[in-house]
């Protein structure tokens, strides 16, 4: 625990001596400056084009392209974007989807990875080795795809979004790492208590593992929100699209407007190039909105990942 | 016997582990019947075991082409770039984030860094289209230098760097998090001799922080090395998609195999294409889980 605190803090590690830099030293450390900036620098600028694109105009468009800073602004395609309905369908799917998937996954992974992880459970590394087993090999997409769309009939189902990605091998074993670290006396306690094992999952393994869920919740939903595969295969239906498949949409879709405006009531032709960076922010508008809290959670997951391998 | 027993003996544990036995069931181990596919002339409205077998008929189909080699090629080819600059850059802006002083700096660039992470792939490639499309940004700048504007979109040959620098800008915010969290972990007792001793900040990186960090860059290699036969569908197919002109360098076998199902309604082909990368994935796996145990014990991965 006491790493990714450091990590997270930026704390210098080692007690610097300051007065004996050389000339090169120096250099070098400016040099490194200068790198780590100009990387930096790379990493936000196309956030920054498609925050800025989007508040262009057409006509702004038409004359110069995409821009670093838009010649001319303008709120049409947002206003464009909520007179419709699919943007709100959109939301609405890919809010179900995250809040629900997460919510199912957190309380599978949690009570499958507290079994793993149990001494008391003898067959705990076969489990362990068919969950890995899953993760590096999965069952192949023809299976896969007639499972889902022939035998569970989920095709055009928001269900075919959810359910396979509820129990996430790589999630889970983040789990079992955390709970191997607990003290096994809350076990042999509880048990002196009368306590089943159900039973002290639920009151006493939970509520301690909040900070461990909290990490795996965060990762989940990111998962769910962005991910736009399964749509792609299952969901044909308009109405059911997620948010990323909307913007797959607006990418290959010719006619915006008839998908994006719903009825023909707007009679200017759409600002396509802008329509979709503003379909974009609105994507990851939640994102960047909760960065600063994701961050922190999943350097935490990541580095609990990384140290026990 | 002794099945039974434990099974009665921790029945609420196992209650608890059900509804994740039953998901890695349904979405994971059934499924691999699918691969009997391969061996079939599938028609969905007769199913699995009333299709026509036709032996290995999918298989010479797929082998027969050029297909196979190109789209096997690409996947390896791809997956070792993104693989060695991947982790290469992460590395060092690691250790350059790492050696850096100012707290500020350090925050600030971290946050920045890890941004991409957190983004899907199509956001990725609406960005990309920003940049490249024809009257995008990187020709804008190609033309004010007094450069012919390059069609980005039809440039087959310079999209294995591209998809690289796209991974490299994706992923190395989250590499990097795994190498800090390494480094700090070393004892900082080393840097303090090795200053005494007066070695520069260049000598103690090479030969303190990197050797001190070597089975996490180990591990990383690894993981990556055992799935280097299953492309990245979400990547390339977010950004490619169906333009088929750009193809010969960045068709993998996942997209391969996808648009064989989805696009063609070839079942049989798709599967024997899956059941090939499964069979080349196991047998790599394997391989390298072996060659880890040597190098490094420690990083063995089952």
């Amino acid at each position: 625990m006491k790493n990714e605190d450091l990590v997270l803090r930026g704390k210098p590690v080692r007690t610097k001596i300051r007065n004996d830099r050389s000339w090169g030293e120096k250099a070098f450390l400016w040099l490194m400056y200068a790198c780590i900036a100009l990387f930096s620098l790379v990493c936000v600028v196309p956030f920054w084009i498609v925050l800025a694109d989007s508040f262009a105009s057409e006509a702004s468009y038409l004359k110069h392209g995409y821009q670093l800073i838009p010649s001319e602004w303008s709120l049409d395609a947002y206003t464009y974007l909520l007179q419709g309905d699919q943007l709100l369908n959109s939301y609405k799917n890919s809010l179900f989807v995250t809040i629900v998937g997460t919510v199912l996954a957190v309380i599978i992974t949690a009570m499958f990875a507290y079994v793993l992880a149990h001494p008391k459970v003898k067959y705990r590394n076969t489990l362990a080795f068919l969950t890995y087993l899953a993760m590096v090999l999965g069952g192949g997409l023809v299976g896969f795809y007639i499972m889902v769309s022939n035998w569970l009939h989920l095709k055009d189902s928001l269900w075919a979004l959810i359910l396979p990605y509820l129990l996430n091998p790589f999630y889970a074993f983040i789990l079992v790492a955390f709970y191997k670290s607990l003290p096994y006396e809350i076990n042999e306690a509880a048990t002196i208590d009368g306590a089943g094992d159900i039973r002290l999952f639920y009151k006493i393994i939970l509520p301690i593992s909040t900070p461990v869920i909290a990490t795996v919740s965060l990762f989940y939903a990111i998962q769910f929100w962005n991910d736009w595969y399964l749509s792609l295969l299952f969901i044909d239906d308009y109405k059911l699209h997620p948010l990323q498949l909307m913007i797959r949409q607006l990418i290959s879709n010719l006619n915006v407007s008839a998908y994006v405006g719903g009825g023909a009531s707007y009679q200017v032709s759409a600002p396509s190039s802008a329509i979709q960076l503003a379909t974009v922010c609105l994507t990851i508008g939640p994102i960047v909105f909760l960065y600063p809290f994701l961050q922190k959670y999943f350097v935490k997951g990541i580095t609990i990942g990384a140290v026990k391998g | 016997m002794g099945f039974i027993r434990e099974i009665t003996k921790n029945r609420q544990l196992y209650v608890l582990a059900i509804p994740g036995m039953v998901f890695l069931a349904l979405f994971s181990y059934i499924p691999m019947f699918g691969h009997l596919i391969a061996f079939e002339r599938f028609q969905p409205v007769k199913g699995l075991f009333k299709s026509k077998w036709v032996g290995l008929d999918n298989f010479k189909f797929f082998f027969g082409g050029q297909d196979w080699l190109r789209v096997t090629f690409n996947t390896v080819y791809l997956n070792l770039l993104f693989l060695i600059f991947g982790i290469g850059i992460a590395l060092i802006l690691a250790i350059m984030i790492n050696e850096a002083s100012s707290v500020i700096l350090k925050k600030i660039s971290q946050s920045l860094i890890f941004l991409p992470y957190f983004i899907s792939w199509l956001v990725v490639s609406l960005m990309m289209l920003a940049f490249m499309s024809s009257d995008g940004l990187l020709n804008q700048w190609l033309q004010q230098i007094g450069i012919h504007e390059i069609n980005w979109y039809q440039s087959t040959k310079l999209w294995p760097f591209i998809l690289t620098a796209v991974y490299v800008w994706k992923f190395s915010g989250y590499f990097s998090v795994i190498f800090m969290a390494a480094i700090v972990g070393i004892s900082s007792e080393y840097y303090e001799s090795a200053r005494i001793d007066g070695a520069t900040r260049l000598q103690q990186i090479i030969h303190i922080t990197i050797p001190s960090i070597r089975s996490v860059i180990v591990v990383l290699m690894l993981l990556g090395v055992g799935r280097i036969f299953f492309g990245d569908f979400g990547m390339i197919y977010g950004i490619i998609g169906d333009n088929s002109i750009l193809f010969p360098t960045t068709d993998v076998i996942d997209t391969y195999s996808f648009r064989a199902l989805r696009q063609l309604g070839n079942f049989g082909m798709s599967s024997a294409v899956v059941l090939y990368q499964s069979v080349m994935g196991l047998v790599t796996i394997l391989l390298f889980n072996r060659l880890a145990a040597k190098i490094d014990p420690d990083s063995k991965l089952f």
